[in-house]
């Protein structure tokens, strides 16, 4: 619980700088050599809000998510983003390298590839922490793993991510980043990997640590129905920009915009043919 | 920021980098093949006269111990480097090449026995068998190249094997062996013009450490015996006057360094053009 | 392939280079040793030497007798080959050890600083020493540093013999082209790995950078450079006997060439096998490094 303590420490001194937003992304357009693949994006996340970003694959979102996250990798060529009131480009590298997992955590789409294939669960871990001054509780993350469907979690914590399979992975990436805690957490596609079971357990952990903690969630998706299940805000992005942008009711249950509508359209075709 | 270099750009840097290192490689072939004619002076002919004279316009990069012209010396040795090595890289290149194709394409029984038989050869550290037998063999410039070349063929060997089998299951080579051609034709036509260029490649990077090897051996007396013009028996026999007549060690050093230089960074562009090409 | 049929490929190969040289065994003893030969002397060599028995069964006995440690008798002294090699090695590892040290403290730090500062001048400076390294053989490397730093600068004796003064210039010698080979080739390891997806994981969670350097980029590199120093060995021997003839470094190398000039051939014979042998023992230490740096990779012994 002391970890709670300090997040709610964090989103007072937040309330000073600016009462309302955890993260803002002002007028963001990003690109990749000569191509853009981000447009003039505006979000706004409060603490403990689920955002859900939708939208087809090739449509910007992934991007968007690295550029928030604060990775070098993509050209900024407009805009900013800013944590606690704070813009990310003024940051040093110091500052940046310790804001990344604790302040915006981020759950990668290649789980596998998000660890060293080489060594255990448990000491990147324990490296992860160190890395951010905190202590490292093994027992901590057993419990975690087993509340996301991964029996064992002490074999686990010894065994290397090339032993596991993609699946159990991506349970491990999402304990991993959940255990530092962060105040924004970015997920990128978190079910694609798994089944609908762990997919469910998946969400549901993701849910929880949203509502215990206080920490804004923004959630890259193509499924719809999981943005219906747990957002609160809801951003439909096409090539680019962001077409539609509100609460969940306004966004999913009346649409404004078309191409919102046509990718609603999709999901009751393809709950019919599930049942048939 | 990351500035992101256009593919095509990489391409045509890659392009005129290995034409410029390519015909500066084919220029020293031609002085090479050359020399006879470029020579001022007789390069074996000795003088007791000339002993040591420092490079004049006679004699541009002096004269050795005994009174005979470096210049001359290092064109003539010029020619022997680079036939020597370039003989040993085609037959070692086309020995291990072929050996490969058959590996890979025939498979079964045939290809253990050639990939045992290299993994053989390729378990011994090269430059000790090479000394080894040209040193049992009692020297000589065919003695050199035989002990380089029990070795050099395995490199070939295994790169075209593994070619070899990535397209051996493609399309068009079914559909030639559909067709009625015979194995060989199969892999003279088919597969040989398909999997020639990483395989050049390679023979490519292969010339300096092969120009390394002979030169080694003949410093050490075991590859070309004097009085025939080698870089690497010049050197030898130039060192003990290296205190009163450095440029008779310097030129042939500088000739040998050049060489090299130039033909692994030839290995290296080529290889760099073969990844550009890749890309697109 | 294993280990023990690659040995024993080594010894038939290394008896067989006795029969490879030109002329018949007991005159090359008897020449090699100086005695003045006759129809006669020559046949009663051969039968003492074994070679009117068949080949395979001259190459079983040679065999057995080298399991024991016998690598026969040398034609010049007369004193075993085993221990002569003995002797010369222990020279020549204290060489090859401290080129190695040298060569490995030279271009570990050089290709991680390359690696993590992909073309800055530093990269570009580093790449044209190991281009230029793995261009010079190392015999014109010694030659020019003995005529700079003993007859041009005279820091040292040009012949220093067996003492640390004397070790310097060869390990030197020796350390230039091995450096240069290693900074390429650890370089571009470590560059494929930087760009390995699990990097940027790392990274994203705000682990510091020393730490994704050190103990996730270049501990995966490990495995690789342990193979890549396991093959330079054999280089390293090969070089060894040049380096050593160069600077009377009284090694196992500079022994091999004396032993060539003096038509020797039991004790050249010997260096093969000892060289071989340790050639292979070395890829098999390497092998087993690999498989427990990076377990993916099955053993196939």
């Amino acid at each position: 619980m002391a970890s709670f303590d300090q997040n709610a420490e964090k989103n007072l001194q937040l309330s000073h700088a600016r009462p309302d937003y955890v993260l803002e992304v002002k007028d963001l357009s990003l690109s990749y050599g000569d191509e853009d693949i981000v447009k003039h994006v505006n979000l706004q996340i409060q603490p403990g809000e689920v955002l859900c970003i939708a939208g087809e694959s090739g449509c910007g979102k992934s991007t968007l998510l690295k550029a928030i996250h604060g990775m070098d990798a993509v050209n900024v060529t407009g805009g900013c983003v800013c944590f606690e009131g704070k813009n990310l480009k003024g940051l040093n590298k110091r500052e940046l390298r310790s804001l990344m997992g604790t302040g915006i955590g981020l759950i990668p789409q290649n789980p596998q590839g998000s660890f060293n294939p080489l060594r255990t669960f448990e000491v990147q871990m324990k490296e992860t922490m160190a890395s951010h001054g905190l202590p490292f509780d093994p027992d901590e993350m057993v419990q975690l793993m087993e509340s996301m469907g991964l029996p064992q979690g002490k074999k686990l914590l010894k065994s290397r991510p090339f032993e596991l399979s993609g699946g159990m992975n991506q349970r491990v990436a999402i304990v991993f980043s959940l255990l530092l805690k962060p105040s924004v957490l970015l997920c990128d596609e978190i079910t694609s990997a798994l089944d609908v079971m762990s997919g469910q357990n998946v969400i549901d952990e993701i849910e929880s640590y949203a509502s215990h903690s206080n920490a804004a969630i923004i959630m890259v998706t193509h499924h719809l129905g999981i943005a219906d299940r747990i957002a609160d805000t809801v951003a439909v992005m096409n090539h680019g920009e962001i077409v539609e942008y509100g609460s969940k009711d306004q966004v999913l249950h009346d649409p404004a915009d078309s191409y919102t509508r046509m990718l609603l359209e999709k999901i009751p075709r393809i709950r019919r043919e599930a049942a048939s | 920021m990351k500035t992101v270099v256009s593919v095509k750009l990489i391409k045509r840097r890659a392009r005129i980098k290995a034409v410029i290192i390519g015909s500066l490689c084919i220029l020293l072939i031609l002085a090479a093949v050359l020399s006879d004619f470029l020579m001022p002076h007789d390069p074996n002919a000795t003088s007791a006269l000339l002993i040591r004279k420092p490079p004049s316009a006679m004699y541009p990069f002096g004269t050795d111990s005994f009174g005979r012209c470096v210049f001359s010396r290092v064109l003539a040795g010029a020619k022997t480097t680079i036939f020597a090595t370039t003989f040993l890289v085609a037959v070692t290149f086309a020995i291990g090449t072929i050996l490969g194709i058959i590996s890979g394409y025939y498979g079964g029984i045939t290809d253990s026995v050639i990939m045992r038989t290299t993994e053989l050869f390729l378990a011994f550290p090269q430059m000790v068998v090479a000394i080894a037998v040209a040193g049992i063999l009692g020297g000589g410039l065919s003695a050199a190249l035989i002990a380089l070349g029990v070795t050099a063929w395995t490199g070939y060997a295994k790169l075209a094997r593994s070619h070899t089998l990535s397209i051996r299951n493609e399309n068009y080579i079914a559909a030639a062996r559909l067709a009625g051609l015979s194995g060989w034709q199969i892999i003279l036509r088919h597969i040989l013009p398909n999997i020639l260029f990483p395989l050049i490649t390679n023979a490519l990077t292969q010339i300096g450490t092969t120009m390394i090897g002979i030169s080694g051996l003949s410093f050490l007396g075991l590859g070309v015996i004097p009085p025939q013009a080698e870089w690497g028996s010049m050197i030898s026999e130039s060192r003990a006057y290296i205190q009163l007549a450095p440029w008779s060690v310097l030129y042939p050093a500088a000739a040998t360094v050049l060489t090299i230089m130039l033909f692994n960074y030839l290995g290296d562009a080529v290889m760099e053009l073969g990844a550009a090409e890749r890309r697109s | 392939m294993s280990l023990i049929p690659l040995l024993l490929a080594l010894s038939f190969f290394s008896f067989l280079l006795l029969d490879m040289a030109p002329g018949d065994p007991a005159e090359k003893k008897l020449a090699a040793q100086g005695i003045a030969v006759s129809r006669e002397v020559i046949e009663a060599e051969r039968i003492r030497m074994g070679l009117d028995r068949p080949f395979l069964l001259r190459y079983l006995s040679w065999l057995i007798s080298a399991l024991h440690g016998d690598l026969g008798i040398s034609y010049k002294d007369s004193l075993p080959v085993a221990a002569k090699l003995v002797t010369g090695l222990k020279m020549t590892c204290r060489l090859a050890g401290f080129s190695l040290l040298l060569a490995l403290m030279i271009s570990v730090p050089v290709s991680i600083l390359c690696a993590v500062r992909q073309g800055s001048v530093f990269d570009h400076i580093a790449r044209i020493f190991s281009f230029a390294g793995n261009s010079i053989p190392n015999f014109l490397i010694s030659i020019l540093l003995m005529y700079l730093l003993c007859i041009r600068f005279k820091l040292f004796p040009v012949i220093a013999g067996d003492s640390l003064t004397g070790l310097f210039l060869p390990v030197i010698s020796l350390a230039i082209p091995m450096a240069g080979r290693f900074i390429r080739q650890f370089r571009a390891e470590m560059i494929s790995q930087l760009e390995m997806d699990y990097v940027t994981g790392i990274r994203a969670r705000g682990v510091k950078e020393m730490a994704v350097l050190f103990s996730n980029v270049f501990r995966n590199c490990l495995g690789h450079m342990i193979t890549v120093i396991g093959l330079s060995l054999g280089t390293l021997m090969g070089g060894s006997v040049v380096i050593e003839t160069i600077f009377r470094w009284s090694g196992i190398g500079k022994l091999v060439m004396d032993s060539i000039t003096a038509r020797d051939y039991p004790t050249v014979q010997g260096f093969v096998l000892l060289m071989g042998t340790l050639y292979l023992l070395i890829g098999l230490v390497t092998d087993l490094i690999f498989v427990f740096l990076d377990p993916r990779v099955e053993l196939k012994v």
